[in-house]
């Protein structure tokens, strides 16, 4: 499977592919945005089978990189890894059709539990 | 009814964040330690904007900065580069500021990292604070301070 990493740090994009190693998510293609705007471009370029969103991002926030994305009818599997976790942010995910909201820190069984359905 | 953070929630949050990304073993955890530590030569901040305004700092030795990015990035403290460390306070102070949010009356909203080197704090006038955090992760001072704006609305610079 091909796995968009979208966040605007190079540590926490690097954290993010770790943490899917140590739960067990290997062999799988990996591509990264360092931005809003890069992650909507590289969802629709590379039509990953999952995005893994970062919310606040230059640019372009992760929620409306998702919007856009199901404005344009593409229904790819979309969940936030994310330092915020407010139940308002939790059903503005929800609400624009995100599988998941991951919050930071998080470890690999974190991982397992909001990823498993999806790539287990 | 949500209340203003406290040392407390700081410690409980910087043990979640060390545990999961700085410590993974237990061996090196952030011990908490009288303020007169404290050493800044770089600060991360995150500004709070919404019902809740002021500014989330982490502020630490320049020693310790490294060691940060050294572990975030899982390289060797002497190939961690500047525009590393600049990326891993920024993320440090972002996931420590998220969760400091979710203690803070909402609707609010959590700004890019901003990050200081050589010393510099930058600037946040009109504040007062509202809880500090001093520790010490090997043998390093790191600071995580609260800060909340004091200006009325119509005066905010955001």
């Amino acid at each position: 499977m091909k796995i968009l990493i979208a966040d605007d740090s190079r540590v926490m994009r690097q954290i993010v592919t770790r943490t899917l190693r140590q739960a067990g998510y290997e062999g799988h293609d990996l591509v990264e945005a360092c931005d809003g705007q890069e992650a909507f471009d590289k969802a629709v370029a590379e039509k990953p089978d999952l995005v893994l969103s970062d919310w606040n991002m230059p640019h372009m926030t992760g929620v409306e990189v998702l919007r856009m994305l199901r404005a344009n009818g593409d229904q790819v599997p979309f969940g936030f890894v994310t330092s915020e976790g407010t139940p308002e942010m939790r059903q503005a995910a929800e609400d624009a059709g995100a599988l998941f909201l991951v919050t930071k820190p998080f470890t690999a069984d974190t991982f397992k539990d909001a990823l498993d359905p999806i790539l287990g | 009814m949500t209340t203003n953070p406290t040392e407390d929630d700081l410690k409980v949050i910087a043990e979640q964040v060390w545990s999961s990304y700085l410590d993974l073993d237990g061996s090196s955890p952030l011990v908490p330690v009288p303020a007169e530590k404290h050493q800044a030569d770089v600060t991360a901040s995150v500004s709070v904007t919404g019902a809740w305004r002021g500014h989330v700092l982490v502020s630490c030795s320049d020693a310790a900065s490294k060691n940060v990015a050294a572990a975030l990035l899982g390289i060797e403290f002497d190939d961690v580069a500047e525009e590393d460390v600049a990326d891993a306070l920024g993320e440090l102070a972002n996931i420590i500021g998220g969760n400091v949010k979710s203690l803070l009356p909402e609707p609010s909203a959590l700004s890019l990292p901003h990050v200081h080197v050589e010393g510099t704090q930058g600037r946040y006038p009109h504040v007062t604070e509202v809880c500090h955090l001093d520790g010490t992760w090997m043998d390093e001072s790191v600071t995580v301070t609260v800060l909340e704006s004091t200006t009325d609305l119509a005066g905010a610079s955001a």
